[in-house]
């Protein structure tokens, strides 16, 4: 704009240069955007087909999964393998043990690793930098090596075979990165909020309670889906720890390997299920507070 | 259908392998059934009574629809309350190690293959089933699957419970393709392996590769090729491993695998590629075949393995159960063996997930239509002249898998590599022998008895 102010004279010519420019900022802006869009729709349908795919074979009858080419809109509906699936002996009680272990994962992973997250975050200690790495290292252990001393242990203490069991397990799993994502959380709330709440009367610990914790509850949320998709997820240890209280990964490990394939869908959209809607409803949660964190 | 009487399940024809395959005695399809009927109400010896609820692990039936058949069809009669878990092989093995270190179990009774009990018998954690084996003496357990129960060791590990064998199956539409001179009759008798070879060219020159092997990483080609191959057109499997017959079996397979779907490579089980038709003929495990069978019954034709210049090689699986040491109920353990060894109990095993009985027996009358594809298959397989058993190795033990391995090298090698035959035969000689000597196992039939260690030639 300073050429123009400087040239006078050459100002209509400037001003339709000014237009021109203007238009093809406006469309390269709009082509950008446009690419910007495909993009996210691609990348977005990369990750919902598949989704998509699943959702219409686990509710299509047991001989059109076979059909090829296959049909992408479904032309029956059938719930009949779903049903078959759902009502085979231990599935319902192995998805309410999947949501129990989940939520007691979340639970104890978040009671332990937020408040190491949060000396991470705060305080200056010695070793603090050898901690990080250390608490990263357990999960560089093949816990393979673990399953059988891990299930003599838990048929010792009593615990074998029971939702507390995995959900401890879990806990360890998961407590690595709810150290290190709090940490990083805690880090990115201003210290000085925290010190102005201290002059105005606050104790620590209210301090602590009434200003950082709800700055830091959309991250605390993320945390929280990574703490429940692992916990969901989790196969390993939960074979090893299961017999008759079995996760949902757990029971249809044995049974997916060996059945047909629509059986396998249907176990794979039942399993998809309930952690998207965990996600969403997490998700809506964390976009509420982002904002006001970030700004 | 009812049996006929000279249609015994797994009968052989040598009188010395007759007893192992056979699952029935020739009697007549009624006096059978009534000999059903008869027993369907004995009562558990006293000693085999027992309570509670017994945990049931087994690597067997491990599909959604086989272990509520379990529960709901097979246990339904069972005085007591058995809980079927279906677990992997390797959970299954740490589940059972970790309680018998942990000196304290749940698991009352195990369910397997003959080859997913070797690590546990060597380990020790096994009862002795001798004495329930002595026990049960008239449900006329197979004797030579009572002794690959043993492992090669004194201890009793485990009772037969059921078998199974492998097949062939096509689709119907692939029978317009069979060569000159093999009929849809012919296939059930006298099929050789230079005739399927052709019906795979066939096939390929009109509709593309629709031949199919499970040669992928859980497939069972090398079963095919130790069974199958080996025993058809060798008369043996390690003693006749480089020979010149293995050659001509080699240059069989390779030839056939130009007409082969590639996919092969990545098939498991057959079921699937057979029902969606991109495989059109193919070999495989009962179990693996049986999905599409009881699916499209009317789409499909069954038949035996092929015959090659030596005979019909066939490799029945036998199946067993065992009893943990650190069973909570030993007694109720036992009488849930007891249960599932009954005739009526085989029965309905048969029907239900397609497993045959592994006592002499004869087959019910009234299978479903898939399971029947099956067993006239495999009643065609057994009875057939020069039926040529090939037992699984018992003396292997833990080696199984190196074993396998030898056989898939060359498969790799020869057919997909396209190296020499015989040089590659040659060099995996060396390894075959290194697995043998490693174990100490004499050879097994088909292979003619050996003094010591079998010999590769």
């Amino acid at each position: 704009m300073t050429s123009i102010a400087r040239d006078l004279p050459a100002a209509p010519r400037a001003d339709r240069e000014a237009v021109a420019a203007r238009q093809a900022r406006a469309r390269r802006r709009l082509l950008g955007r446009g690419l910007l869009y495909a993009a996210a729709v691609l990348l977005a349908l990369w990750v919902l087909f598949p989704i998509y795919l699943i959702t219409i074979t686990a509710f299509s009858p047991r001989d059109a999964v076979y059909d090829y080419p296959k049909q992408l809109i479904p032309g029956t509906f059938s719930a009949e393998t779903m049903r078959f699936f759902v009502d085979a002996e231990g599935v319902l009680g192995a998805l309410w043990n999947s949501v129990l272990v989940a939520v007691v994962t979340l639970i104890f992973s978040t009671l332990i690793g937020a408040p190491a997250g949060y000396a991470l975050a705060r305080f200056a200690f010695r070793g603090r930098d050898a901690f990080r790495l250390i608490v990263l290292s357990t999960r560089a252990f093949p816990i393979v090596i673990l399953s059988i001393p891990l299930a003599v242990s838990f048929i010792e203490w009593g615990i074998y075979d029971t939702v507390w069991s995995v959900a401890l397990m879990h806990t360890a799993l998961a407590l690595p990165f709810t150290v290190l994502i709090t940490s990083s959380i805690f880090i990115s709330v201003p210290r000085d909020l925290e010190e102005a709440a201290l002059t105005l009367g606050c104790t620590p610990a209210t301090a602590f309670v009434k200003v950082v914790l709800p700055l830091a509850l959309p991250g605390l949320a993320a945390a929280s889906i990574f703490t429940f998709v692992l916990s969901w997820n989790e196969v390993f240890a939960a074979v090893i720890l299961t017999l008759r209280e079995r996760t949902l990964p757990a029971l249809v490990l044995a049974a997916l390997n060996q059945s047909p394939v629509p059986f396998r869908l249907a176990a794979g959209w039942f399993m998809l299920a309930p952690s998207l809607i965990f996600i969403f409803v997490i998700r809506r949660y964390l976009l509420g507070l982002w904002g006001r964190v970030s700004r | 259908m009812v049996p006929r009487d000279s249609d015994s399940f797994f009968r052989s024809r040598r009188a010395s392998r007759r007893a192992v395959l056979r699952a029935g005695a020739g009697v007549a399809g009624a006096a059978a059934l009534g000999g059903f009927r008869a027993t369907a109400g004995t009562a558990a010896p006293s000693s085999l009574q027992g309570g509670g609820s017994i945990v049931f692990l087994s690597t067997q039936l491990t599909p959604v629809e086989e272990a509520e058949a379990m529960r709901n069809e097979i246990l339904k009669d069972f005085q007591g309350e058995v809980e079927f878990i279906a677990e992997e092989i390797g959970p299954f093995n740490d589940r059972v190690t970790a309680e018998a270190q942990a000196g304290k179990g749940t698991i009352g009774v195990l369910g397997g293959q003959h080859g997913d009990f070797s690590a546990l018998a060597k380990q020790g954690v096994l009862t002795d089933l001798s004495d329930l084996a002595t026990e049960l003496q008239d449900r006329g357990f197979i004797p030579q699957y009572l002794e690959l129960g043993r492992l090669g060791s004194q201890q009793l590990n485990y009772i037969p419970w059921m078998q199974a064998t492998y097949i062939m199956a096509a689709r119907r539409d692939a029978l317009e393709f069979l060569p000159e001179g093999v009929d849809e009759a012919a296939l059930q008798t006298s099929l050789t392996y230079d005739q399927l070879g052709m019906w795979a060219k066939n096939i390929n020159d009109a509709q593309g590769q629709k031949f199919g092997l499970p040669a992928g990483e859980k497939g069972l080609l090398h079963r095919f090729l130790q069974g199958y191959g080996y025993p058809s057109f060798t008369g043996g499997v390690n003693t006749t491993f480089k020979s010149e017959d293995a050659v001509a079996m080699w240059s069989w397979l390779k030839d056939v695998w130009q007409y082969t779907n590639p996919q092969s490579v990545s098939y498991s089980q057959m079921s699937e590629p057979l029902l969606s038709g991109e495989v059109s003929l193919a070999w495989d495990h009962t179990a693996r075949l049986i999905d599409a069978l009881r699916q499209n019954a009317e789409d499909f034709v069954t038949f035996p393995a092929p015959r090659g210049p030596k005979g019909l090689g066939f490799m029945p699986v036998v199946a067993g159960l065992a009893i943990p040491k650190t069973a909570p109920d030993p007694a109720a353990a036992r009488s849930l063996i007891e249960y599932l060894t009954r005739p009526e109990v085989q029965a309905t095993t048969l029907r239900e997930v397609s497993f045959f009985p592994a006592i002499e027996a004869e087959l019910p009358a009234d299978l479903p239509a898939g399971t029947q594809l099956e067993a006239t298959a495999v009643q065609g397989t057994t009875g057939a002249e020069g039926a040529l058993p090939s037992l699984l190795p018992v003396g292997l033990g833990d080696q199984g898998g190196a074993y396998n391995k030898v056989f898939l090298d060359s498969f790799q090698s020869i057919v997909l590599d396209g190296n020499d035959i015989q040089q590659v035969l040659d060099q995996q000689a060396v390894n075959l022998q290194a697995v043998l000597d490693a174990t100490q196992a004499s050879c097994w039939s088909p292979d003619p008895a050996s003094e010591g260690v079998c010999k590769v030639g």
